[in-house]
């Protein structure tokens, strides 16, 4: 069973490969196999639109957690959210909250000064995750986050080993501990790397477990999103190859995708060491009726 | 001529802008390698995460000084023409501009072992967009290049290699620094400088606070120095020796993305936006034909069945070419009076081997097609 055993999911993948039409696809069949789930985007500009938002008819998403129905929410992550949580645990009196939070200058050094930025989204995702419910389970079972870009995601995942070099004590450094407990175990929490099966991107993705191992994050496997479908027969291959070489047609672009797509497939497959799942391509909609979602549901409950 | 082959010909620096993934480096590599075959000696500025153009090129990443790259049989042996190139590390640029501009050595020492420092290119938002105009400062008074083309740093959106200073200087704003190093000021100064004292010391502790506070202090000294850079790079990108071209790729978010840089870029900012790249385009395909089954006489049966089954593919190539087509038109009308639009061929995963790249740069200097539109 893939996806479901786990508390967080991290879906990485660079921009252009379809990360949050896969993280949405998820955290629908999740929600439909009767999980409490929660799928996360990070905003890096408040104003901005919500991408994952707009999969659900919200694109002005703005809150931590909305519910879309029994099971499923959609929020998104903000480090000014993170920020004020933060600075409400840990300043000793309300006056000094009150103070801290109204201060632009407070605002300006946690907007500005490195790090701080990732470790407000670091705190805020945190916080949801310890999230439970009047009888102390989770109140989210399953917490799907969107990743963005190569780089932020480095950043934020990174961002642990990187503050507790620099700030070895004190309340930062606990919430950074109880997020690598989370965060950096095997049983708890996973990556999943969405590409796309071509050359390049295969080769970024491999680059990114690379980076996401360094950073103590344990990938779980691949998605390959938009497989093309092979129609031919390898007799109908030979002779349209033929046939292509006495001119330029139409559909020989499509027919070069194909076979280049097989070639990263089993590339992918050589030179990475764990499960390797594959999405077709499918007409992208905004809807609920996410085409990806049945593919995601039939994936989970296949044997892992 | 065509307007690339102008552009190269009459500028000292091209700016690539555009959104991650639409083949921004490549297009800047190609550029680099069309102006070397036409004579000029050119270095191509890469900030790349990732090794695959460096591999194509032969060149290291990170290196300390641009390294030539070896264009021997891409180029005609009569052209006097050069191709360097130079993926440059964030960190290094810093660096560099510690030991120019500090106080003293002991102040560049301190500041390089400060823990915050070593962090800080990569955890600074808009740092490697700064860094990258450093790096270029150090090479506009510099004669051995007849041009340099700047690929800006991979992001989400085109605008953001225009923000990026002011996204930096929202943390390298002296006003900001100073209010994290205890000395003089007004009454209300000292507050603010108490109050922030408190949240760091009950955040970070004591020792980190005053690295922080370090650290604050010695680049702050520098900042008169990095902003005079800036303010001279921004006046010199307003010159006529400097063009920023966009780079994007057939995507629902193209127009709208187009109308955004040419406003931002040429209204608020007045930047020369010479054209728009629409790269991985189809419209290359005009002209081509439509396989239809038992078109040829003796079509075997295999034949007129697999080509049955190509159909649906090859209608939809076709409507993407239409669709591309009229995009480079839409693309054109949103250009304006001297703008252009130039469409560049989907190569796949061979556009960033060096074939590759001396194919664009065959495209790029076709005069014949029609591949740009004013």
């Amino acid at each position: 069973m893939y996806f479901l055993n786990r508390h967080t999911l991290l879906i990485s993948g660079k921009g252009g490969v379809g990360r949050t039409a896969v993280a949405a696809a998820i955290g629908l069949a999740s929600s439909r196999a009767k999980k409490r789930t929660l799928v996360l985007e990070i905003s890096y500009e408040e104003s901005s639109q919500s991408a994952l938002g707009a999969r659900f008819g919200r694109p002005n998403l703005n809150e931590e957690a909305l519910p879309i129905d029994d099971y499923l929410a959609i929020g998104r992550l903000n480090a000014k959210v993170g920020h004020s949580l933060f600075l409400r645990t840990i300043l000793p009196s309300k006056t000094l909250i009150a103070a801290a939070l109204r201060s632009k200058a407070v605002h300006k050094f946690l907007t500005a000064a490195p790090s701080l930025h990732e470790m407000g989204i670091f705190y805020h995702l945190l916080t949801l995750i310890q999230k439970t419910r009047a009888d102390g389970t989770r109140k989210y079972e399953l917490i799907i986050i969107d990743m963005p870009a190569t780089g932020h995601t480095l950043a934020l995942t990174g961002l642990p080993a990187i503050l507790l070099r620099l700030i070895p004590a004190g309340p930062i450094a606990r919430a950074l501990k109880d997020g690598q407990a989370i965060l950096n175990n095997p049983d708890l929490s996973e990556a999943w790397i969405v590409t796309l099966p071509e050359k390049l991107p295969v080769t970024e993705a491999l680059e990114l477990v690379d980076g996401l191992t360094e950073t103590d994050v344990t990938v779980g496997g691949m998605i390959l999103n938009r497989m093309p479908p092979d129609p031919f027969t390898e007799d109908e291959r030979a002779v349209l190859d033929a046939y292509c070489e006495t001119g330029h047609f139409f559909g020989q672009l499509t027919l070069a995708r194909i076979r280049a797509a097989k070639v990263a497939m089993s590339d992918l497959k050589n030179r990475f060491d764990a499960p390797v799942l594959t999405l077709p391509e499918v007409v992208d909609t905004d809807l609920m009726t996410n085409p990806l979602q049945s593919h995601i549901s039939e994936l989970m409950g296949a044997e892992s | 001529m065509n307007p690339i082959q102008d552009l190269i010909r009459t500028r000292k620096v091209i700016v690539c802008c555009g959104a991650g993934g639409v083949g921004k480096t490549t297009t800047s590599a190609a550029l680099g390698l069309a102006a070397a075959s036409v004579g000029k000696s050119v270095l191509v500025v890469t900030i790349d995460p990732s090794k695959r153009l460096a591999e194509a090129l032969g060149v290291d990443r990170n290196p300390e000084r641009p390294i030539p790259v070896d264009i021997d049989g891409l180029i005609d042996k009569k052209s006097e023409g050069s191709l360097s190139a130079w993926m440059l590390d964030p960190q290094l640029i810093a660096d560099r501009v510690v030991e120019r501009f500090s106080g003293s050595n002991r102040d560049a020492s301190t500041l390089m072992n400060n823990p915050i420092y070593q962090n800080v290119t990569a955890m600074v938002a808009g740092m490697q967009e700064y860094t990258a105009v450093q790096a270029l400062y150090e090479f506009i008074h510099d004669d051995r290049y007849d041009l340099i083309i700047l690929d800006t740093p991979p992001s989400r959106d085109a605008l953001r290699f225009l923000d990026a200073p002011e996204r930096a200087s929202a943390f390298l704003d002296r006003r900001i620094f100073n209010l994290f190093v205890p000395g003089e000021g007004s009454a209300i100064r000292r507050m603010t400088t108490k109050l922030l004292e408190k949240v760091m010391d009950v955040s970070f502790g004591p020792d980190t606070r005053r690295e922080l506070q370090q650290f604050f202090q010695l680049f702050g000294g520098l900042l008169s120095h990095l902003n005079h850079n800036q303010a001279e790079m921004r006046r010199f990108f307003g010159g006529e020796d400097v063009s920023f071209l966009l780079v994007t790729a057939p995507t629902s978010a193209a127009l709208e993305e187009t109308q955004f840089f040419s406003r931002r870029a040429t209204g608020e900012l007045d930047l020369d936006v010479a054209g728009v790249i629409l790269n991985r385009s189809l419209t290359h395909c005009r002209g081509w034909t439509m396989p239809i089954p038992g078109f040829h006489e003796g079509q075997d049966r295999v034949l007129s069945a697999a080509i049955l089954k190509l159909r649906q593919f090859s209608l939809r190539e076709q409507e993407m070419m239409e669709g591309h087509l009229q995009l480079k038109g839409e693309l054109a009308a949103l250009s304006g009076d001297k703008g252009w639009v130039f469409t560049l061929p989907h190569l796949g995963p061979d556009a960033s081997t060096l074939d590759g790249l001396s194919a664009i740069a065959h495209y790029m200097a076709d005069d014949e097609n029609d591949q740009y539109e004013k």
